[in-house]
């Protein structure tokens, strides 16, 4: 079965696209949680955000900014949200990772804002620590992923060099055997 | 903050008004409490730091782990960030947002920028706010409601012709491959590039004129199209809302 973004830009069903090039689409849905609510989204599929790469994300994000000044001009609102849902736990429904402005008014009652919860100290030191320490497993692997690179490369390096140290040598004994034999 | 008198007031306006730029500058960056979190006059929970920005656990969060990105550099609003710091920001997200999937084992996050103080910008300095999400945890969820096609193509024609005038495009150029209705063929719509003065004017100009044609185009107009119509009509007319006044709104 097809995803339904996918299934969009085939088809071009349900949705008026506003701009697409190689790599992004961007359109208006025929669903909604507010009228104006512009889509964002690569045009290969990703799954989650962890699924796509960098530049694509970040070529989404930058259009995402225009899209959003955009929607400030012609439809007169008071300002927009940039939210990208990403996992089932994050809301997401599609299951193509996108990018979504919602434009807002003054005390429009959107969904789109939470109630502060008051942690305390313990539940936030407990919360920093945990993070931080994925964050420093996540570093090292990173370090450790490149320092193999570094390694990889090295050893890469010292195999050719013997290779074209040989190589000359030839070069340098023909030619010295070459001039050796003229009179 | 106590509240200021009359006098106190028009003392302050004309402080605020004979200040140059730059010291204007100074003075939003003091009172920026993003600013003094990142010159460590606040002191916070710091998660990650490198040379371009700084991510904190939030200490009223939506969530456990609820974090905020924030850029060094001080910024109102997003329009204002660079490309590539807006880049740099954008990877940095993602990256938190894979350490936080991981530490907390929750199964999505949320990836939310707020512009102006309608959207939920509380302070005036541009940030990103990563949240972690499980299901059903009520903090940010919504269905979606089917929308006309006519809305769909109004929205979508007010948006198009300033995001390519944002983008420097001409929107005659698009693919062959879009959905290229005989209207927006017509020379007479596509938004021309203007002088900076009249760009806001002309786009509503021009977007009415769509609209304009669309209604005539169409034989049958449904009492909710109307409505629809009414309603966009009344938003262009509001539409004088520069960026500026965005960022302004805040002081």
């Amino acid at each position: 079965m097809k995803c339904d973004y996918c299934e969009l830009i085939e088809a071009e069903k349900n949705a008026e696209i506003i701009y697409q090039d190689n790599d992004i689409a961007i359109v208006v849905k025929d669903t909604a949680l507010t009228p104006g609510q512009i889509t964002i989204f690569p045009k290969k599929h990703y799954t989650i955000m962890e699924n796509a790469p960098e530049e694509i994300i970040q070529k989404c994000m930058r259009l995402a900014n225009k899209v959003s000044v955009a929607i400030f001009e012609s439809l007169a609102t008071n300002g927009t949200n940039i939210v990208i849902q990403n996992g089932l736990g994050g809301g997401q429904k599609v299951p193509h990772f996108c990018i979504e402005i919602y434009p807002r008014q003054e005390n429009d009652g959107l969904p789109l804002q939470w109630t502060s919860k008051k942690l305390d100290d313990v539940d936030l030191e407990t919360t920093f620590n945990i993070i931080k320490e994925e964050l420093a497993k996540e570093e090292k692997e990173e370090k450790h992923k490149e320092d193999l690179k570094l390694q990889v490369e090295k050893a890469l390096k010292e195999d050719k060099q013997p290779n074209q140290k040989t190589e000359q040598q030839k070069i340098e004994n023909y030619l010295v055997k070459s001039i050796k034999r003229m009179p | 903050m106590p509240e200021m008198t009359e006098e106190q007031r028009r003392v302050l306006e004309e402080k605020l008004k004979n200040m140059s730029p730059e010291e204007l500058a100074k003075l939003q960056k003091q009172q920026c409490i993003f600013c003094q979190i990142i010159s460590r006059k606040i002191p916070t929970k710091k998660i990650f730091e490198d040379e371009k920005c700084l991510a904190i656990l939030d200490i009223n969060p939506a969530a456990k782990g609820h974090l905020l990105l924030i850029p060094k550099e001080h910024y109102a609003i997003m329009p204002q960030v660079p490309e590539e710091l807006l880049n740099h920001l954008t990877t940095i997200s993602k990256k938190l947002s894979q350490i936080l999937l991981r530490a907390l084992k929750v199964s999505g996050t949320n990836i939310f920028i707020a512009n102006g103080p309608a959207a939920g910008q509380r302070a005036q300095h541009f940030l990103v706010h990563i949240i972690p999400r499980k299901e059903l945890d009520k903090i940010m969820d919504w269905d979606e409601k089917l929308i006309t096609k006519e809305y769909q193509h109004q929205i979508g024609s007010l948006v198009e012709s300033k995001l390519y005038l944002l983008m420097g495009l001409d929107a005659l150029k698009r693919e062959p491959t879009l959905s290229v209705t005989p209207e927006d063929e017509l020379p007479t719509e596509t938004p021309v590039k203007q002088p900076e003065s009249d760009k806001e004017n002309s786009t509503h100009k021009t977007a009415k004129k769509r609209k304009f044609k669309h209604e005539s185009d169409k034989d049958h107009n449904t009492k909710k199209d109307n409505d629809t119509e009414r309603e966009i009509k009344k938003e262009s007319k509001r539409s004088d809302v520069s960026l500026d006044d965005i960022a302004n709104l805040f002081k």
